[in-house]
């Protein structure tokens, strides 16, 4: 039986604790009667994942078997989460992988020709041709690319379609071919409880026209916090938008979730904690530490972003999206949930190397504000182990760098926008039809590999609740003049941090230490 | 006594248009009202005619707001047109192209002050030969000719005796045992066998082979017209050294004073029954009180050794620090010259008069630079931060050890630049490079003014001014106020430190005032981003017949075409062959660096053979993908920012490259833009190396620009282009706003040159990698197993 997460007070005995550090690591000595909060142990994975799969298809909830859905000569789509998820990606074979080859064979056998397999990325960026096919496996990558197994495209104005609009006035539209098939299947791998349900087809097929509607500031503001979605402005939306598609179209979903077993055998310290480490932890962690402080990060991110998570898959649910949807993220909490009693005046976080946005780029500034502000911050329910103006202190290296290919449009909001303002909302007002509809951005994501003009705007309102929240934020070992472009505080060490945190929550504050990730969500107590 | 004595008279001035001649009018105009006539020789000049000279050169000078201040400008326009005459006389002509009625003037004239000479030290010896030599003897003969008996009053100048010790007597020349004539004839034809010597092949072709190595990507016109000046240079320079060389074989400073005193040779023997007064003034200098303090025109002697000491320049300088240094402000050599003319010499014997400050108000060099350490420190120039420069403080070596000094420095540094600018590096030696260039210029300059003036702080002569004396006990005092020329009448300090350095300071438009507006706050706030380019393109908006054309590789994209090559071909071969593909790029290298250098299309074509056989349709495919992998990556964030900048003003947008289409209409396409580059011939379903057209750099850039705008009607002078390479100079050249973006070297001095503005894009950082493909990605390991 896998251990709970834990919080346990420092004492001194209790060893000094792991920060991620951007590609690198910190070990620090936090002080006396702070508390450290831990995920819990990853749960056993499903032995025959397979087999699970075959039972759920077979005894969807609310809904028919699939078998008695499929049709010959029928029109079916396959849609399925793009490589922003899990994180790190998952070891082949993907979970999404093992569904899809289930379905398709289900297919085959009642003779259905016209499948189509799309890559939900949203306004994510276009897959290279190896992460897809990393995803999806050889064999249907052979048999599927480049005709009948593509990714969908945000800005392609012939093949998004409008659907109509919800009670509240949020437009939406669809991938063309969705929309006009006589089945659509989405193969979900749902990591966080923001991901999946309603919010799989409304954002992965959707455009800027229809995303709009939930992505801004104001939504995210009303998200407390997003990671709990009966909390969250942001899936109300969605799900709204998510009933509209399910009149238009035939949905059949089908969720899997994984455990957090985020990193492989060779890492398997970050994995622990620290009181576990064997002498075998302890030497990996020296040799990890010395080698991520002298080599170049360039190195460093090779290194680091060719690790494959050995998740385990826990559980997979099929049918009705509501109905799968409860049943995935009971399984979701049962993984990443950690009863915590009550807020505290600072709060710390260690930023890893990986964000959803970056695989296999270097996490720019604005994305390690979306990652430390923005996810790691919001994995909370019912109020944030933060209090409210308290401090939160970050660390990661934040350099001035940019994937050049991946992320163009983030160049132009780090020198322009935010030399300008860092107000979400007045952003908003100046610069978010700018970048969305910035011609040469839309090419790039459309032909390129690059996010839409707009996503750099979104990954920085995904931290504006934090921005809000914190009375002091402050990023250890970082860069300087980037940090002070973000509109944050620099310190040079841990300790400094604290020293500058007690202008805000004075001389003895209560802090709490997020051991994260492996993943964990912070259920404070009401 | 000389009011009167020039009361009514009809005077001409020769070199009116000059320093003093202008001094002279102008003295005329306002002090002697009752002078009947002034005629002003000018010749016309290729661009205007006389009286627009008048005009335009004299008239308009400052020289005269005092008189204008006075009567107002009606009543000067007046008063000038009563009393001023232009006559066209041309001294470089033997008879002065004198029309009839020229003649009928020149007849009518009382007084003749010939003021006319060409004053630099520095002038080739054929033009100082014709100004200052025959000028002179022709006007004498002119006078001659035309039957007037005019008193001429020579203005020569006191160093004529050459570099004389002890006391210089008020006489007329002694004989050195030269013939003008013949001196006048050696000096004016050296032009012919320099200008053919410089046509030598062997002084052609280093002439061209350093036009090549200063512009050679630019193009063969550019390397004509460099070759060309650099010629024009050499024969200038051949000249000045010819005559300066020739000056001192025969015992004199320079080209000017030899010149000089053959015109007096000249005057003295041709001068026959016309009354002849020699002026001979030592160092001209700025005005004492009329017709203002500090009235100066163009920089004569000691302002570039004043400012070169303001600004630091020169560190030491050469001289015996006692030596007279013998300056005399204008204002009372034009006095002098006009107390000589009121005073005709009873007989055919010619008079000599010095106006010089030697004997009455000695001045030392030590005290010069006493002088301008006190003033300059007082009144510091500024750098171009606004801080203050210090003085130097002379130690005056001889000429000898501080002219070795300098040359060695020169050496050093100009040796530095020509490793520096042989680098392969690009834009990132360019600083260093115009570094370089500053301190070579500052040696230059220093060394420059050693060879010239040096040799005028080691005279050691006093000018006698008896003469002049005898003329100033003649004067009565109420005139002695009006025309003082006793150079015992005023204070060297008060002359440098209120009259002579703010005018030298003036005029050169230094700082010496802190900067203006408020002094740095200190502020650390980030300041909004400002371009120049921007702000025009903002003023251009809107407007269909603005082009923006840009280069490519370097400027919008940090690649060059030997990287792509290198990324297709490794795409597209087995990992294994990979180490001798590299080997057999590297030998060629050297080879390809130094054609680069040469000339951008003489490397391209080079370059290209090597696409030599291959299929155009997979190289096509792969140029596809190196835009993702490898244009995308490298780009210029600010690059893209400006080209939609430009798109969003309407404007026309063309990328002009000499890359090929494989790699360059992929970048075209996702931009939208229109592109215009190399296109390789297609034989038999392979490509062949060869260009369909030729390459577009040098001028066939510029060409190629000039058709585009004429066929699409783009107006070029409102059109920008971006560029970083010389051998897009052409290119640049054509277009009102050009834009050095990154520039090399050669490409950075260009821009600085002329003003141009010069942007500095960057990658983003974290983005270079080696252009090669990931041999690891199962993307590639299938395409080379296809």
């Amino acid at each position: 039986m896998p251990r709970p997460g834990a919080v346990i007070e420092v004492d001194r005995n209790t060893p000094p604790v792991l920060f991620h550090f951007g590609e690198g690591i910190r070990l620090e000595k936090m002080p006396l009667g702070a508390r450290i909060v831990y995920p819990p142990d990853p749960l056993e994975p499903i032995a025959h994942p397979e087999r699970a799969i075959k039972r759920a298809l077979a005894k969807p909830l609310e809904d028919d078997p699939l078998k008695s859905l499929l049709r010959r000569g029928m029109k079916m789509t396959i849609a399925f989460d793009d490589l922003s998820l899990p994180l790190p990606p998952m070891a082949a074979p993907d979970v999404r992988q093992l569904v899809m080859e289930e379905v398709i064979d289900m297919a085959a056998e009642a003779g259905i020709d016209d499948l189509h397999i799309i890559a939900a990325l949203g306004l994510h960026r276009r897959m290279t041709e190896d992460e897809v096919r990393h995803i999806v496996g050889e064999r249907i990558f052979t048999t599927f690319h480049p005709d009948r197994l593509y990714q969908h495209d945000g800005e392609d104005l012939e093949n998004n379609v409008y659907v109509g609009k919800t009670a509240q006035g949020e437009e939406v539209t669809l991938n063309r071919r969705a929309a006009e098939s006589d089945l659509v299947i989405y193969v979900n791998l749902t990591l966080v409880p923001m991901d999946g349900g309603h919010k799989s087809m409304s954002t992965g097929l959707a455009s800027f026209r229809s995303i709009r509607a939930h992505h801004n500031a104001k939504t995210l503001l009303a998200s407390r916090s997003y990671m709990n979605p009966p909390d969250s402005a942001l899936h109300q939306s969605c799900i709204r938008q998510g009933q509209l598609i399910e009149d238009t179209v035939r949905v059949f979903h089908i969720e899997t979730t994984v455990n957090n077993h985020a990193f492989p055998a060779v890492a398997n310290f970050m994995q622990k904690r620290e009181t576990d480490w064997t002498p075998q932890d302890q030497a990996m962690f020296l040799a990890t530490k010395q080698m991520t402080d002298i080599m170049p990060p360039a190195f460093k991110r090779n290194v680091f972003h060719a690790m494959r998570a050995p998740y385990g898959m826990t559980a997979v649910h099929a049918g009705q999206v509501d109905a799968v949807h409860d049943k995935t993220l009971e399984a979701v909490r049962k993984q990443i949930n950690v009863p915590v009693e009550g807020q505290t005046d600072i709060v710390t976080l260690g930023v890893p190397y990986l964000g959803p946005y970056n695989i296999n780029a270097p996490m720019n500034p604005i994305l390690v504000v979306c990652m430390g502000l923005g996810y790691l911050f919001n994995f909370y329910r019912n109020k944030p182990v933060l209090r409210k103006g308290g401090v939160l202190i970050l660390t990661h290296p934040c350099r001035y760098e940019f994937d050049a290919v991946q992320h163009p449009s983030y160049i132009d909001y780090y020198d322009e926008v935010l030399a300008d303002t860092k107000d979400p909302i007045e952003i908003e007002k100046k610069y978010e039809i700018r970048f969305a509809e910035d011609p040469w951005f839309r090419q790039l994501y459309r032909k390129s590999h690059a996010y839409h003009g707009i996503h750099p705007h979104y990954a920085w309102i995904w931290a504006a609740h934090a921005m809000e929240h914190a009375g002091d934020i402050i990023f250890v070992g970082a860069d300087r003049d980037v940090v002070h472009r973000l509109g944050f505080k620099c310190a040079t060490t841990l300790d400094d941090a604290f020293e500058m945190a007690e202008q805000t929550v004075g001389r003895y504050p209560s802090v709490t230490h997020l051991r994260t990730p492996p993943i964990m969500l912070a259920d404070v107590e009401a | 006594m000389i009011a009167d004595a020039l009361g009514g008279k009809t005077i001409l001035v020769t070199g009116s248009t000059g320093f003093l001649g202008k001094s002279i009018v102008e003295k005329c105009l306002r002090s002697i009202p009752d002078i009947a006539r002034i005629n002003l020789a000018i010749r016309s000049s290729a661009r205007r005619p006389a009286a627009e000279r008048l005009e335009r050169e004299v008239l308009s000078s400052p020289a005269f707001k005092r008189l204008k201040g006075d009567l107002g400008e009606e009543g000067f326009t007046k008063l000038a047109r009563a009393k001023l005459d232009v006559v066209e006389i041309d001294l470089g002509r033997d008879g002065l192209g004198l029309t009839d009625q020229g003649r009928e003037r020149l007849r009518a004239c009382d007084v003749v002050i010939h003021s006319a000479a060409a004053v630099e030290f520095d002038n080739p010896a054929d033009l100082s030969a014709q100004t200052n030599l025959m000028g002179a003897a022709r006007l004498v003969e002119a006078l001659k000719a035309s039957g007037a008996r005019p008193h001429l009053v020579h203005v020569s100048t006191a160093y004529v005796g050459g570099m004389l010790r002890g006391l210089v007597r008020e006489e007329p020349p002694l004989d050195p045992g030269l013939n003008w004539r013949h001196e006048a004839e050696v000096l004016t034809n050296l032009r012919g066998p320099v200008e053919e010597e410089s046509r030598r092949p062997e002084i052609l072709t280093r002439l061209r082979r350093e036009a090549r190595s200063r512009m050679g990507p630019a193009g063969t016109p550019a390397v004509a017209r460099t070759t060309e000046r650099l010629r024009d240079r050499w024969v200038k320079e051949r000249l000045i050294e010819r005559g300066r060389v020739h000056a001192n074989a025969m015992g004199f400073s320079d080209i000017y004073s030899f010149t000089k005193a053959m015109a007096e040779q000249a005057v003295v023997e041709l001068h026959g029954d016309i009354p002849l007064s020699i002026v001979r003034p030592s160092i001209i200098e700025s005005a004492l009180d009329e017709p203002f303090g500090g009235w100066l025109e163009g920089f004569r002697m000691a302002e570039p050794l004043i400012l070169a000491f303001g600004r630091n320049i020169l560190r030491d300088f050469s001289g015996l620090p006692d030596a007279l240094l013998d300056i005399i402000p204008a204002d009372f050599v034009v006095n002098t010259v006009l107390a000589v003319a009121a005073n005709p010499p009873p007989d055919a014997r010619p008079r000599v008069y010095h106006a010089a400050s030697g004997s009455r108000n000695p001045l030392r060099l030590r005290r010069v630079a006493d002088e301008a350490g006190t003033y300059f420190t007082e009144h510091p120039l500024r750098d171009r931060y606004g801080q203050a420069i210090g003085t130097p403080s002379w130690t005056f070596p001889t000429r000898q050890e501080i002219a070795t000094r300098a040359r060695t420095a020169l050496r050093v540094v100009e040796a530095a630049q020509w490793v520096v600018e042989r680098l392969p590096l690009g834009a990132n030696v360019t600083q260093l490079s115009d570094d370089l260039s500053a301190e070579r210029d500052r040696l230059d300059r220093g060394l420059n003014l050693i060879q010239l003036y040096g040799v005028y702080t080691e005279v050691d002569c006093i000018f006698d001014t008896r003469n002049v004396m005898s003329l100033w006990e003649k004067t009565p005092a109420a005139e002695r106020k009006k025309f003082p020329f006793d150079p015992a009448l005023y204070d060297w300090s008060h002359y440098f430190q209120n009259v002579h350095f703010p005018t030298v300071v003036r005029m050169s438009r230094a700082e010496t005032a802190a900067r203006r507006g408020k002094q740095p706050s200190g502020s650390t706030a980030p300041k909004a981003e400002s371009s120049s380019v921007r702000s025009a393109i903002e003023r251009r908006s809107g407007r269909g017949d603005v082009l923006a054309v840009f280069d490519v590789d370097g400027t919008l994209v940090e690649t060059n075409v030997v990287e792509y090559y290198l990324w297709m071909r490794l795409r597209a071969q087995p990992l294994e062959e990979w180490p001798s593909f590299m080997a057999r790029m590297l030998r060629k290298g050297p080879r390809w660096l130094y054609l680069e250098r040469r000339s951008r299309a003489e490397f391209q074509r080079s370059f290209y053979r090597e696409y030599d056989g291959l299929d155009p349709e997979v190289m096509r495919g792969l140029g596809r993908e190196a835009l993702d992998a490898v244009t995308l990556r490298r780009i210029y964030p600010e690059g893209m920012r400006r080209i939609r900048e430009h798109k969003r003003a309407g404007h026309r947008v063309l990328l002009l490259t000499g890359a090929l289409d494989l790699v360059v209409e992929p970048l075209a396409e996702l931009l939208d833009v229109e592109v215009d580059c190399a296109h390789l011939l297609v034989r038999d379903g392979r490509l062949t190396g060869d260009l369909q057209s030729p390459p577009p750099a040098g001028e066939a850039r510029g060409a190629l620009l000039e058709e585009y705008a004429s066929r699409n009607g783009v107006a070029l002078a409102e059109s920008f282009a971006y560029a970083d390479s010389l051998s897009d100079l052409p290119m640049l050249e054509l277009v009102g706003t050009p834009v050095a973006v990154n520039p090399d070297a050669r490409l950075s001095q260009m821009a600085g040159q002329r003003g141009w503005r010069i942007e500095r894009w960057r990658m983003a950082p974290g983005n270079w990698r080696l252009p090669m493909p990931d041999p690891r990605s199962p993307e590639y390991l299938e395409a080379v197993r296809r």
